[in-house]
């Protein structure tokens, strides 16, 4: 189509995310508790700066591996992990120095949870443990609520308890608080699963600016969020046989949701598994 | 297998779309036999059948808004009432030339006339074969069977072009009567709408290989 002689610009809605270099590889990732195969062989590129999706039914998998990404299942006895996941260039299953790397590798909760301070305390508190300088952690306490889009709603009541905001503000305040300490990678396990609708869209918008600077992967049951907010998705599911999550298929989001290769895929995300 | 109610509305959007094509493969057959036979009776019979066609299609066009707007679907369901739509919309096109074809069997019906051109009876038989192939196509959401159809429209065109050029040839021969400059013209017009109902069974084919890909292709 062509409009006063020349060519009429193409209308792009949406496009595959660009190139991006890979921030973690998973490479033949399997998980253990005690005897119990989790997770087996699972290997995925996560790009930088960009968000990423794990989908799939209960019981895939996709909160384990999750989880792997800052090894939170240290705290799980009797677990065990093998393959690699590699964060530029250091390995996340073998690391010994566990402060850095959850400081490099965020998490956010299902559950807002803010701790029983103040919201200024809540922002603060992983910068103070850490020894940072007061005039740098009143800067970041700004910059984080700025970050997690919650300094206009909270910024004449910093000193108010964080308990005392919305569960939608509760969320943002959690995301503010992992934003502070400037990780890398920021994990979100299901995070707007105990969210009204609207609070859900405002932290679905919020990912798409955070991924402007962080790496984000996301666990969710929600299908439509997938869709809506990650660039990348990644279908898990569990070996009908031998239990174990797996990975099914790994795709740019757009493609998963119009042409999954996949037929496990495609019956999952149409609604006609199970 | 679990969403048996999305399953059964898509399974009836998709029997509604078949009832339609029936329809307007019999609009076309049946325009094209008053064609042959001048026959204005059977032209008035393909005019009034639009209307169940066009009914249809309003309703097929509600429910595919009604299932969009509940079921969110995505992939394959996605693509299915997409191209129902799509499919719906040219079918109703194709109707539409029916209809224009058996208007101007009226209008030929009360001039003096010979017998049509061969042309327009190979022409006519490939239109009504293509999209009796092509609605087989859709029936198997074969992608494959869709571009062999499309692929036959060449022939059309060509028949198109030729029946084309010699009309004008005879409208340039000047020293007609009114009469003979109207019926002329009227028969180009047909041939033109003719043409076009092998156009939109291209359509259809590439919406069959959306369809059944969910790749959007351009045939020529």
């Amino acid at each position: 189509m062509s409009a006063g002689g020349t060519e009429a610009a193409p209308v792009v809605l949406r496009t595959l995310p660009g190139a991006s270099p890979t921030k973690v590889s998973i490479e033949r990732v399997s998980f253990y508790y005690g005897k119990f195969r989790a997770l087996k062989d699972v290997s995925l590129q996560v790009p930088e700066k960009r968000v990423t999706a794990l989908i799939g039914p209960s019981g895939c998998g996709k909160s384990t591996l999750l989880r792997m990404l800052n090894r939170m299942y240290d705290m799980v006895p009797g677990s065990r992990a093998e393959g690699r996941i590699v964060l530029d260039g250091e390995d996340v299953v073998t690391t010994r120095n566990l402060l850095e790397l959850r400081q490099r590798v965020g998490m956010v909760f299902q559950r807002p949870i803010s701790f029983p301070m103040s919201i200024r305390d809540n922002v603060a508190f992983a910068p103070r443990l850490l020894g940072w300088k007061k005039s740098d952690i009143e800067e970041t306490i700004e910059r984080s609520l700025r970050d997690a889009a919650l300094w206009d709603e909270v910024k004449d009541r910093l000193n108010l308890p964080g308990a005392s905001l919305s569960g939608g503000q509760q969320q943002r305040l959690a995301i503010a608080r992992c934003v502070a300490v400037n990780p890398e990678v920021i994990l979100m396990d299901e995070p707007c699963s105990a969210l009204d609708p609207i609070a859900t869209l405002k932290v679905e918008d919020l990912m798409g600016r955070l991924s402007q600077s962080y790496t984000i992967v996301i666990v969710t049951h929600n299908m439509q969020q997938a869709g809506r907010v990650a660039d990348y998705t990644a279908f898990m599911l569990m070996h009908p046989e031998h239990r174990h999550g797996e990975l099914v298929e790994f795709a740019p989001t757009v493609e998963l949701f119009q042409r999954p290769k996949d037929k496990r895929t495609e019956d999952y995300i149409t609604g006609r598994f199970g | 297998m679990t969403r048996e109610a999305f399953t059964r509305e898509l399974a009836a959007l998709r029997e509604s779309l078949l009832r339609m094509a029936g329809l307007v493969e019999s609009q076309i057959d049946d325009a094209l036999t008053a064609l042959r036979q001048f026959d204005r009776a059977g032209a008035d019979r393909v005019r009034m059948s639009d209307q169940s066609i066009n009914e249809l299609f309003r309703q097929l066009r509600e429910e595919i808004f009604q299932v969009i707007a509940t079921q969110q679907p995505v992939a394959r369901d996605l693509r299915t009432l997409m191209g129902v739509q799509y499919i719906a919309i040219e079918l109703e096109r194709m109707g539409d030339y029916a209809v224009r074809i058996a208007r101007r069997t009226s209008t030929l019906a009360g001039l003096p006339h010979d017998q049509l051109r061969p042309e327009f009876g190979l022409m006519g038989e490939l239109a009504s074969q293509q999209v009796r192939d092509i609605l087989d196509a859709l029936i198997e959401e074969n992608a494959e069977r869709a571009r062999e159809v499309a692929a036959k429209d060449d022939e059309i065109d060509r028949l198109y072009n030729r029946l084309f050029d010699s009309l004008v040839d005879d409208v340039g021969d000047g020293a007609h009567e009114p009469e003979d400059a109207l019926r002329l013209v009227t028969l180009i017009n047909v041939a033109h709408n003719l043409e076009r109902i092998g156009d939109r069974v291209v359509n259809v084919a590439e919406d069959i290989i959306f369809l059944s890909t969910g790749f959007v292709v351009e045939l020529d």
